[in-house]
């Protein structure tokens, strides 16, 4: 997946880059408008992370021209300014997405697997873990036929955490996703345990869960 | 007591004192004049008698008897000369009974002893009492209409002109303070006064409230501002963070430390995240046209919170009218208000308590209470509660005490009133009013 990152803050931009190298994106980096315009003329993306805060051009502006120039690439919104009018006219411009900073890189990358998962067009969307199977569109867990109940957030929970399976996650990281950038001012994470804890008396009356792993100190992952 | 209601009561009582002290010395006055003029009278004819006997010889009366005397018709007044065998009679004014031809009467006296060509004579002149005083009555009253009448005057004009005078005040009290609310959006033209200290008055709150809108919209511009500012540097250190993590999986100690920093770093995001929520409440930039059902509301609200509920083993009781629905509202906000009530309401709470959510049409409106079992709030600390930043004292390490201050500037925003009250040790109770329009 070519991945376009127009983002003025260059060590921003950089951890960008090296987090979704890690995770299998060709990246390359755009500091400025003028930049970013050169790069997408000249190439075709799959995706493009723009940042609205830039400093030659309006971000808006420039995603308005990228739509012309690029008109295949799924398009998210990085922006520090929150505006309600700038979520909807990215939106309105055909963004994809829209992210206020800051954010877990972990979500940008979801962000960007459900995108691709919609674009895809695939009505299944199955995962499977153990001896379970997970339907990321129709949001269920099933196993062996025998689907099983969790709540709206035990299953944010666990289908976000298997698409970053075999990643350690911090239990902050967790709560962000669950919680999003509401306003919240319980600084204890620990909340999450008490979902963990309900997803896992849930699925261990089918079968073993030992692929959701406890990390001492850091928080959950899943081993596959 | 208003102002005018003072003045008015004042002019009043004291105008109607001095017309009663006035009624009460009327009578004495009116004599006291009486008298004192009958005595001026007396001494005037006295003074006369005497020119004539000094022009025309004491004959002139006497006409060769020993005693003189004339008096009116009525017998109310009398002159009598008479020759007096002592010396010593005194001279004086008093008033005594005579015996005039067989009536006795009571008169006010001058008497006077005299020598004339070595002889003594004794010189009498009189008035009847009744006489003196016969106009004394309808004086009185004269003077008594004439009081009463001025008194009247003056009071309606006083009050009149009091009332004029106070306009400008109690326009100054309506529209920039009881009919004002913050912020200060119409400050309007001044009103219209020739008094200076009224002129005076206006003008200092006008440029008070203008301090405080100044002062205000550079906090907000501040907030807004420094939040936004600061939510770039967050994103870089939680993005290298986050990478660091990865990075070094297996190293526990490491890892660990950065877990630490990661708590802090979210600790900051959230503050600044909370900050930016108030600068955006205040900015405007939320609309106000969601209708909203306030049951299903805070199912919602209560879903979300569902995992502390459970962690701390608080029952929770919604029991809400159904069918309220609520205009004009915002579903984000309002549930933001929700949120951090019901939030507060466990996170103060003591373990395996309860809390009630009930609703109630009160006279001025639809009232939302939510009640719990908690440590509750002392009394010193309730007008400090939605403060930014501020923390009770029995506060818990957790939350970052913007809480409530959001409540605030919600309520405020979409014209909610808040009351709470607390007793410590029992629990405290939010009321969240959504005034009738």
């Amino acid at each position: 997946m070519r991945t376009l990152i127009i983002e003025d803050q260059r060590s921003m931009a950089l951890e960008m880059e090296e987090f979704l190298t890690r995770s299998g994106y060709l990246c390359e980096l755009a500091f400025t408008g003028k930049q970013a315009e050169k790069l997408m003329e000249g190439n075709a993306y799959d995706f493009i992370l723009l940042d609205l805060g830039l400093p030659d051009k309006d971000g808006l502006e420039v995603l308005e021209q990228a739509k012309k120039v690029c008109p295949a690439a799924s398009y998210i919104i990085l922006t520090a300014r929150g505006k309600l009018e700038d979520r909807i006219r990215g939106l309105d411009l055909g963004a994809d997405d829209y992210l206020p900073k800051p954010f877990s890189l972990l979500e940008l990358q979801s962000r960007m697997q459900a995108i691709s998962r919609r674009k895809s067009g695939l009505r299944e969307n199955i995962v499977s873990i153990g001896d379970f199977t997970v339907n990321l569109n129709l949001r269920t867990v099933s196993f062996n036929e025998g689907e099983i109940d969790l709540s709206k957030k035990e299953f944010d929970l666990l289908s976000y955490m298997l698409l970053h399976r075999n990643r350690p996650m911090t239990r902050m990281q967790l709560g962000e996703h669950i919680w999003g950038s509401f306003s919240d001012d319980n600084y204890d994470s620990n909340y999450i345990d008490v979902h963990i804890k309900n997803i896992r008396k849930k699925m261990t009356v089918f079968a073993a869960c030992d692929w959701l792993q406890t990390i001492r100190g850091v928080g959950y992952k899943i081993k596959s | 007591m208003k102002l005018l209601s003072k003045l008015t009561l004042f002019t009043t009582v004291s105008k109607l004192a001095i017309l009663l002290v006035f009624v009460a010395a009327i009578p004495y006055l009116v004599d006291r004049v009486a008298f004192n003029n009958t005595n001026y009278q007396l001494r005037q004819q006295e003074e006369k008698v005497f020119s004539n006997i000094r022009d025309n010889g004491i004959d002139y009366y006497l006409e060769g008897d020993s005693t003189y005397a004339s008096y009116t018709m009525l017998k109310e007044e009398y002159i009598s000369i008479a020759s007096a065998e002592l010396d010593h009679l005194p001279d004086t004014m008093m008033t005594s009974q005579r015996i005039i031809e067989n009536d006795t009467l009571n008169y006010r006296i001058l008497s006077r002893t005299f020598q004339f060509e070595g002889k003594n004579y004794n010189l009498e002149i009189a008035r009847t009492i009744s006489s003196i005083g016969q106009y004394n009555r309808p004086l009185q009253r004269i003077a008594l209409y004439v009081l009463a009448g001025l008194v009247l005057l003056t009071l309606v004009a006083d009050l009149l002109y009091t009332r004029i005078l106070l306009k400008p005040l109690s326009a100054i009290i309506r529209i920039r303070i009881r009919d004002n609310r913050f912020p200060f959006k119409k400050l309007r033209e001044p009103v219209r006064t020739s008094t200076s200290d009224f002129r005076y008055l206006d003008d200092s709150l006008i440029n008070l409230m203008q301090q405080v809108n100044d002062d205000f919209e550079r906090e907000r511009e501040f907030t807004s501002n420094a939040s936004h500012e600061l939510m770039t540097p967050i994103g870089i250190l939680q993005s290298k963070m986050e990478n660091l993590l990865l990075l070094h999986e297996g190293d526990e100690a490491l890892q660990e430390k950065l877990i630490g920093q990661m708590k802090t770093l979210n600790r900051l995001k959230k503050i600044v995240n909370s900050l930016m929520l108030i600068s955006r409440i205040d900015n405007e930039q939320y609309r106000r046209d969601d209708t909203v059902l306030p049951g299903r509301l805070l199912q919602e609200v209560a879903g979300e919170l569902e995992h502390r509920l459970e962690q701390q083993d608080i029952q929770l009781a919604i029991h809400l009218s159904s069918g309220k629905r609520i205009s004009g509202m915002n579903q984000d906000l309002l549930f933001q208000l929700f949120h951090n009530l019901l939030n507060n309401a466990i996170r103060y709470n003591t373990p395996g308590g309860r809390i009630s959510i009930t609703d109630s049409q009160t006279s001025n409106g639809y009232q939302l209470s939510i009640g719990d079992t908690g440590i509750g709030i002392a009394a010193a600390d309730l007008p400090l509660i939605f403060n930014r930043f501020k923390k009770t004292s029995n506060g818990s390490e957790e939350g970052n005490g913007l809480g409530l201050s959001i409540v605030k500037s919600i309520a405020d925003y979409l014209n909610l009133r808040i009351e709470v009250e607390s007793t410590p040790g029992k629990g405290s109770q939010f009321h969240v009013l959504f005034p009738d329009v």
